[in-house]
């Protein structure tokens, strides 16, 4: 929270990161991160678990602020502190020390957290299968799909690096691997559903 | 034929809008036809899609990463003692702008790990300081409870004095909601806190009584039946056998006269017929009965078990057979036995004179050797005894 930053309301932050406005997501990840951490070292976790904690509720934020999907009806305090008690009982659960018990309050809100959080963990799945097809796929297809789709580096760009004629020819090795890739994912992906 | 990445190409053109009007349709129209085609395209879609997705995580992952360690690194540099200057400036202006700061933790390494053990362990500690304090409470509460419920008998055995003070209160209180008269208080006799009966054990003024009637007093008193009174100070006591030798002190004091009754310093048989005189109430209180065993209470021989009716404030008086010997001093009872009262056996009494006097503490004692009750019926007797039992007031 540096000097002469510009504060916002809840409606300019989602209206400044629908926008991909990087210093909007960095002054609300900023200003809610005492709350979620207070709370979590209240419950029996550690520093580096509210980070995590943190991180992955402000993700389901953004990402629904991105889609445009989010139908927020509270606060974005209330919103975050929702998913993030939702993640910690559940990393809680799977420790089962406390058997999930947590020493709070639930906030008696409707703010959609619980099925935001369902959609999330299904994301989640997804692209843990596509990270998984992306390792498995070799080289030199996976350097050429993280250059194009990740890094969003142009075709010539990718041409250029590794070493082809021209970019017709990247291209063509682009969409073989393409295929390769979507062989490996969907056979993952439907092994684990 | 096409290969699956021709296709890929085709629809990647598609997508991104580079084919050209007729193409464009013709391949809207085969997908129109062929669903096969059309899965694929959704495939290439889903694939695509997810990639993007994937990419778009890394990325805000790595963004978030970069932010929060922008935040840590600014705590760190707030730590530092230059810093603090500034940061009490921004802490300030926060206030004024009505924000609050954030919490800023500096902790050292050891609380850290404190902490750390409080956190994981609060559950667990609070339910264990809360386990010990109800036990302590609980133990010092049985304990209590205990107590009390012993205090009255100790082992069933209950000494019978009598406690003056709680039954005159009851009575004053009783007399005042009688009367409910605004008489000035008048000046106040004070009763004493307990009482007991004592015999006179020589004519010059010595009494006996029990030990536990006189316990703890501060002064006492002797009241004879026609209400003279006299102070009294203890000579001895003997806590074993449960005896006290008391002392008239009065100068006004003229003797007691001939004792009637003799000591006997023998046992006494069994099924005797006994009898005891005493003031468990204002007024001297007739008892008789047998002598039921020659131990006493938990099989003690300084005691004889009498089947008397007793009650408190016979305690210390004297337990004299047909033949108008004295045989023993009134002590207790026992709670839970029916009608079980013992009594200190004379010859005890007997041996504690002797030794005080070949001791030579004090004036010899002069004790009645003759009977003047023997052959008399029980009224009788009674009449010449009644002056030599007393009540011992006892102030505390």
């Amino acid at each position: 929270m540096g000097k002469g930053q510009p504060s916002y309301t809840d409606e300019e932050f989602v209206a400044a990161i629908r926008r991909d406005d990087d210093r909007a997501l960095a002054q609300l990840y900023r200003l809610h991160f005492p709350m979620i951490s207070h709370y979590i070292l209240q419950n029996s976790g550690t520093e580096d678990e509210a980070k995590d904690v943190y991180q992955e509720g402000v993700m389901v934020f953004y990402e629904k602020v991105r889609d445009g999907s989010l139908e927020l009806s509270c606060q974005i305090k209330t919103y975050l502190y929702a998913v993030c008690r939702r993640l910690w009982l559940k990393r809680l659960t799977e420790k089962t020390r406390f058997g999930g018990h947590l020493d709070d309050h639930e906030p008696y809100l409707e703010t959609g957290a619980e099925a935001d959080l369902e959609l999330a963990e299904e994301r989640d799945r997804q692209l843990g299968t596509m990270a998984q097809a992306l390792d498995r796929i070799g080289e030199p297809c996976r350097s050429l799909l993280e250059g194009f789709y990740l890094l969003d580096k142009s075709m010539q760009q990718l041409t250029a690096e590794f070493g082809y004629t021209n970019a017709d020819n990247a291209k063509n090795q682009k969409y073989k691997c393409l295929v390769r890739l979507k062989k490996l994912f969907f056979n993952q992906y439907q092994e684990q559903i | 034929m096409k290969t699956e990445a021709d296709y890929y190409a085709l629809f990647d053109a598609y997508r991104s809008g580079g084919l050209a009007g007729e193409e464009r349709t013709t391949l809207e129209h085969r997908l129109a036809a062929d669903p096969e085609l059309a899965r694929r395209l959704q495939e290439f879609e889903e694939v695509t899609g997810t990639l993007t997705a994937y990419g778009r995580r890394l990325a805000l992952r790595r963004k978030l990463h970069a932010i929060h360690a922008d935040m840590d690194a600014e705590q760190a540099v707030r730590l530092t003692p230059l810093a603090k200057v500034a940061e009490e400036d921004e802490r300030h202006e926060q206030f004024a702008n009505g924000r609050a700061p954030r919490p800023l933790l500096r902790i050292s390494r050891t609380e850290e790990k404190l902490r750390a053990f409080w956190h994981g362990h609060r559950a667990t500690m609070m339910v264990a300081a809360s386990v010990a304090v109800l036990a302590v409470f609980t133990t010092l509460l049985g304990l209590e409870m205990y107590r009390t419920a012993q205090k009255p008998s100790l082992y069933g055995y209950t000494v019978l004095r009598r406690e003056v003070e709680r039954i005159k209160r009851t009575q004053r209180n009783m007399n005042r909601a009688l009367n409910q008269m605004d008489t000035p208080p008048t000046e106040k006799i004070n009763p004493g806190k307990f009482s007991g009966t004592g015999f006179a054990l020589t004519a010059d003024g010595y009494l006996v009584t029990s030990y536990h009637v006189i316990q703890g007093a501060d002064s006492l008193l002797i009241e004879s039946r026609d209400r003279q009174r006299f102070r009294a100070e203890p000579v001895f006591t003997d806590v074993a056998h449960d005896l006290a030798i008391l002392q008239i002190k009065d100068k006004s004091f003229k003797g007691f006269g001939k004792l009637p009754y003799s000591f006997k310093r023998g046992q006494s048989e069994l099924g005797e017929r006994v009898y005891t005189l005493g003031y468990p109430r204002e007024d001297l209180v007739f008892n008789d009965g047998s002598l039921s065993a020659r131990s006493g209470f938990e099989g003690d021989t300084g005691f004889y078990q009498i089947s008397i009716p007793v009650n408190p404030g016979n305690s210390g008086g004297p337990l004299l057979d047909d033949r108008g010997n004295l045989i023993g001093i009134i002590s207790g009872r026992q709670m839970d036995v029916q009608s079980a009262a013992f009594a200190t056996k004379s010859s005890y009494l007997m041996r504690l004179v002797d030794s005080l006097g070949t001791a030579g503490a004090g004036k010899p004692y002069n004790m009645s050797r003759t009977n003047q009750l023997a052959g008399t019926s029980r009224p009788q007797q009674i009449r010449k005894l009644q002056d030599y039992v007393f009540v011992v007031k006892v102030y505390e």
